[in-house]
């Protein structure tokens, strides 16, 4: 689909056109989603997330600036929507400690083995676990820096934070984590 | 040897968001100390992998479309687009004749009861059709929201004294109606620079919405929640003060009985 495409397609999803809008979902369903799972960490609240997000920027399409890159659009409304998701399910959690894993053996081989295998799972649990004790906003923030790749101006604009609070943000979600995994640093 | 690094500045640095990162870089290859902390940011760092999410085929955006195309709410329209749709059109014919009527009754009302004019009635500035016009529309615009609050006051009040499990499929179609309305209402009370009535109204038309699109027998803790946001945003409380407001500025004499007074809050 060109720029014109996507222009008509946009500007009459804009009048309510629902098959325009149809065409949208379709084709940034996948993004939204693999956004949501990084940010949520979890398959069913990003598929809530998704979900949610489209129905969010059906709503305030007419919010949209034509100018502007419905994907772009789209990437702050799912960021967005995870905060609020997590904000409103954090407390139905039980967080995992992360004093109960101990350190992990992480053998030195370049082939992956069983116990390699094991080790990384280890791994990617105190991983999650560490980023289940970070806030919303934290979490939120380095997601969209650590994994996202995106620019401490970009994420600020995203989560309509400062650029102060955006760093402060990233800055407290390392130190969290540096703190959570030290074990792991330890055997590594 | 330059002052040391700060454990930021370092993470700053390891994103690339900082400038001047050659004078970093050579600190760190000069301080052993600084070089130590920046190896262990970029151990922890590193152990964060890109999770990688589940795989999500290529008819994914279709499963979503077809899980969200019956909750899709109205849009937002600008308040330019709304009155091109046919339905806003009939009603804009409707309020025109109704202003014209307005102004021919007027007119003739006071040409058959004014008194005698006198020197200083004749001498003071008229008002000029522009703004006679503007008043009018302002009165008809509260006598009907203060109306529109009145329906919409009984239908929240049902819906939180429904019980748990009932049909609330009456309500629902009752709200269906008023959302309609209320969303003219709104578009016109922000034309009119009524903001805290907009605003109301704006609260009024997300918990319509979401009456609408709650299951007709919902379960007891779908209800609680809808009630808790309807309580916490103290909106019944809102459309009455503001209802009872606006019979105030339509009436400020008060020579018409209010429809408020009469009711037990």
């Amino acid at each position: 689909m060109d720029a014109t495409e996507v222009a008509a397609v946009l500007a009459r999803a804009r009048l309510g056109d629902s098959e325009a809008f149809r065409t949208l979902v379709e084709r940034h369903s996948r993004r939204a989603f693999q956004l949501a799972y990084r940010m949520t960490g979890n398959e069913q609240d990003a598929e809530d997330v998704v979900q949610e997000s489209f129905i969010r920027a059906y709503r305030q399409l007419s919010r949209f600036e034509a100018r502007a890159h419905f994907s772009t659009w789209l990437h702050r409304i799912v960021a967005n929507c995870s905060v609020d998701l997590i904000r409103s399910r954090r407390a139905r959690y039980d967080h995992t400690s992360t004093d109960d894993l101990g350190p992990v053996d992480q053998p030195e081989a370049d082939v992956p083995n069983p116990e390699r295998l094991a080790a990384s799972a280890q791994i990617e649990r105190k991983v999650a676990a560490a980023m289940s004790e970070l806030s919303p906003l934290e979490r939120a923030a380095f997601t969209l820096r650590h994994y996202e790749g995106r620019s401490i101006a970009e994420i600020g604009r995203t989560l309509g934070l400062g650029t102060s609070a955006t760093k402060h943000s990233v800055f407290r979600a390392v130190r969290k984590l540096r703190a959570a995994l030290e074990p792991l640093r330890g055997e590594s | 040897m330059s002052r040391h690094y700060s454990e930021e500045d370092l993470i700053l640095y390891y994103y690339e968001e900082r400038p001047r990162s050659a004078g970093i870089q050579q600190h760190l290859d000069s301080c052993g100390q600084c070089a130590a902390v920046y190896r262990d940011l970029v151990a922890t760092l590193k152990l964060v992998a890109t999770p990688e999410a589940p795989d999500r085929g290529d008819q994914y955006g279709l499963e979503v479309w077809q899980r969200i195309r019956h909750q899709l709410p109205e849009q937002e329209m600008p308040w330019w687009s709304a009155w091109f749709r046919a339905d806003r059109l009939a009603l804009a014919g409707a309020f025109t004749v109704l202003l014209l009527a307005a102004f021919v009754a007027g007119r003739w009302w006071s040409a058959t009861n004014a008194p005698a004019p006198t020197v200083a009635s004749v001498a003071a500035p008229a008002p000029s059709p522009a703004a006679a016009n503007d008043e009018s529309r302002q009165r008809i615009l509260l006598t009907s929201v203060a109306d529109h609050l009145d329906r919409s006051e009984r239908v929240l009040t049902d819906f939180m004294n429904a019980p748990a499990g009932g049909d609330l499929s009456a309500e629902q179609r009752w709200a269906e109606d008023l959302v309609v309305t209320s969303r003219l209402y709104r578009q016109d009370a922000v034309q009119s620079g009524e903001a805290s009535v907009a605003l109301v109204l704006d609260e009024l038309e997300r918990s319509l919405l979401e009456i609408v699109h709650t299951p007709s027998r919902a379960t007891a803790a779908r209800l609680d929640e809808i009630r808790r946001r309807i309580d916490a945003a103290s909106l019944l409380f809102k459309v009455r003060v503001l209802g009872n407001e606006l019979r105030q500025r339509e009436d400020p004499q008060g020579s018409r009985p209010r429809a408020l007074a009469t009711q037990t809050s």
